[in-house]
């Protein structure tokens, strides 16, 4: 495992684009969280003035609740394609500069190259879920006057939620990488499918007319997005008596797992079967 | 002797298209061995092959006398087709990739830069070298280590005379060292200045093998003369192994079937009262023996 982090590593440390697109990710990352809060006051406000008695604003920084809305707005759609961008630029690189060959011919098994990549997917979400780890809680800590061990780590399952989401998510890019081998046709259709495709086929399969069940939830997206899917927003709780998320359950977290197996069985299979 | 590397009657097939049909070769140590043949004569493939890039739809190979593994790859240096590295990182670092997959310190990339003469650009990336100092890399990366086997796919490949000549000498030293050497190769004078053995391979199939000084020393043809022509001409149709002669010029060129010695036509045409006054071997050369065996094949 040392060995091929290591070699990843090497190809990744003077990489431009890697480190450009991880910097660009890390600024959208941190400017969403910090502007979740204005955007949801910014909404009350607008509530308000149809209201007869005014909504107070929110803050959705306090514990236990950070860790939810931390999770939350780092994991939207929009956000979260950026990882997956990255991860699908590194593998179709490999196609596109033909070093999956030459590391092949150098005495790397096909087997170990799919493994290299999906550790290096592993040490990313490890390190993004640290990062987000730690900035909930200093965030939590500036934000709450009295705290307690148990109310400060009462959500926290919403980190395991988010390292759930953002790990799964790079496995279905590293499925489209392996699949298609070409960055620009990866990019393209995961772009598409990810804004675009499901999200009218989400509605569709939503829709009771469609379906008597709704079975939008099995979307393989969606339900990566279902892990964490609703922020904590005490006021809507308190005054309108919605409880949109309490926490994250294993049942959400066992589909994206499930998927992103079932991904990596059939990206093995076809390395297996297809010339290099 | 040992064996290095034996294939099986290994075909491929893309499609409709045959790119190597029931192909059986076998390179003992220390042998400099060419793969010749046009270009789409399934050298390329056969290489990727035995280098388990490529599945072959039928047919099996060794190396080492072993079951091919990721472990025997390690014992082998290759370049095969164009030079395949990360455009964006330097000489050292991508030479220090191919270490760290072979299980080889670094100690040695300094060597083999030197070598193949690009240590000067060492801190260049890449994607700045001339197709030259590329094909160069190639070569310096599958010296890495200094493998038992040395694989060579057209390496010489868009380098000036120059490089060529430079590749050559390095290919040749890297051999003297006992290094076993697979050179696959669409040029005869390549084939023939470099190697020890050779195979030929047209449209997939293996034509001929053998020792290049073997194939070379084939006789062809003799030119004969004598005062009298057409006794000449009536005399050598019988003899023992004629094949066919070509009487328009002056001189008479005479064909025979297999190897034939100058001292026997002459003792033959001899005691039938013929007296020559020009008689000269003719060996004909390997790239008329590649051409002579390609239209064979048609």
């Amino acid at each position: 495992m040392i060995k091929l982090l290591k070699i990843e590593f090497k190809k990744i440390r003077s990489y431009k684009t890697f480190w450009i697109l991880t910097g660009v990710y890390f600024i959208f990352l941190s400017l969403g969280i910090v502007m979740a809060e204005f955007i949801i006051n910014n909404m009350v406000d607008n509530m308000n003035r149809h209201l007869p008695i005014p909504l107070p604003h929110v803050n959705i920084f306090f514990f236990p609740d950070v860790w939810q809305n931390i999770a939350f707005f780092a994991t939207i759609r929009y956000v979260l394609i950026f990882p997956a961008i990255i991860i699908i630029i590194l593998i179709t690189n490999e196609f596109t500069f033909k070093t999956i060959r030459q590391n092949v011919i150098n005495g790397l098994s096909k087997f170990e190259f799919l493994l290299s990549k999906l550790y290096l997917i592993l040490l990313i979400s490890v390190v993004l879920t640290l990062f987000m780890a730690f900035g909930s809680l200093i965030i939590g800590l500036s934000h709450t006057s009295e705290n307690t061990l148990a109310l400060i780590f009462e959500k926290s399952a919403f980190i395991t939620g988010f390292f759930i989401t953002i790990l799964t998510l790079q496995i279905y890019a590293f499925f489209f990488g392996f699949m298609l081998r070409n960055t620009g046709l990866s990019i393209a259709l995961f772009t598409l499918y990810a804004l675009i495709v499901e999200p009218i086929l989400y509605y569709f399969l939503k829709s009771p007319i469609v379906f008597k069940n709704d079975i939008s939830t099995y979307l393989p997206l969606n339900a990566v997005l279902r892990v964490t899917e609703y922020p904590a927003i005490p006021v809507l709780k308190k005054v309108m008596g919605l409880n949109l998320q309490e926490k994250v359950t294993l049942g959400g977290c066992l589909l994206p797992l499930l998927y992103s197996s079932i991904m990596i069985l059939i990206v093995v299979w076809t390395m297996k079967k297809k010339d290099l | 002797m040992e064996t290095v590397l034996s294939i099986q009657q290994i075909s491929k097939q893309y499609g409709k298209i045959q790119a190597v049909k029931k192909l059986s070769i076998e390179v003992e140590k220390g042998q400099i061995f060419g793969i010749l043949g046009p270009n789409g004569s399934g050298k390329t493939t056969t290489l990727s092959i035995i280098l388990d890039l490529i599945r072959a739809n039928e047919g099996s190979y060794r190396w080492f006398g072993e079951e091919p593994s990721k472990e025997s790859r390690k014992r082998i240096g290759s370049v095969i087709e164009n030079p395949n590295f990360f455009p964006y990182l330097n000489p050292v670092d991508n030479l220090k990739i191919v270490a760290d997959i072979k299980d080889l310190d670094y100690n040695d990339i300094d060597r083999v830069l030197h070598l193949t003469g690009l240590h000067e650009r060492k801190k260049s990336r890449f994607r700045t070298f001339s197709f030259g100092m590329k094909q160069r890399l190639a070569i310096a990366s599958a010296m890495l280590g200094e493998p038992e086997v040395l694989i060579l796919d057209e390496p010489t490949n868009g380098l000036d005379p120059q490089g060529i000549a430079h590749i050559r000498d390095l290919i040749l030293l890297v051999a003297g060292q006992g290094t076993t050497i697979i050179l696959a190769s669409h040029l005869l004078d390549e084939v023939q200045k470099i190697c020890s053995h050779v195979a030929v391979l047209s449209k997939g199939k293996k034509l001929f093998d053998g020792k290049v000084s073997e194939v070379l020393a084939i006789s062809d043809s003799f030119e004969l003369r004598a005062a009298n022509r057409e006794d000449l001409i009536s005399v050598i149709t019988t003899f023992p192994g004629f094949k066919s002669l070509d009487s328009s010029k002056d001189i008479v060129q005479v064909f025979f079937k297999g190897d034939v010695n100058p001292g026997e036509i002459n003792t033959y045409l001899f005691s039938n009262g013929i007296t020559l006054n020009h008689l000269s071997e003719r060996k004909r050369s390997l790239e008329q023996h590649f051409l002579e065996l390609l239209q064979n094949n048609k």
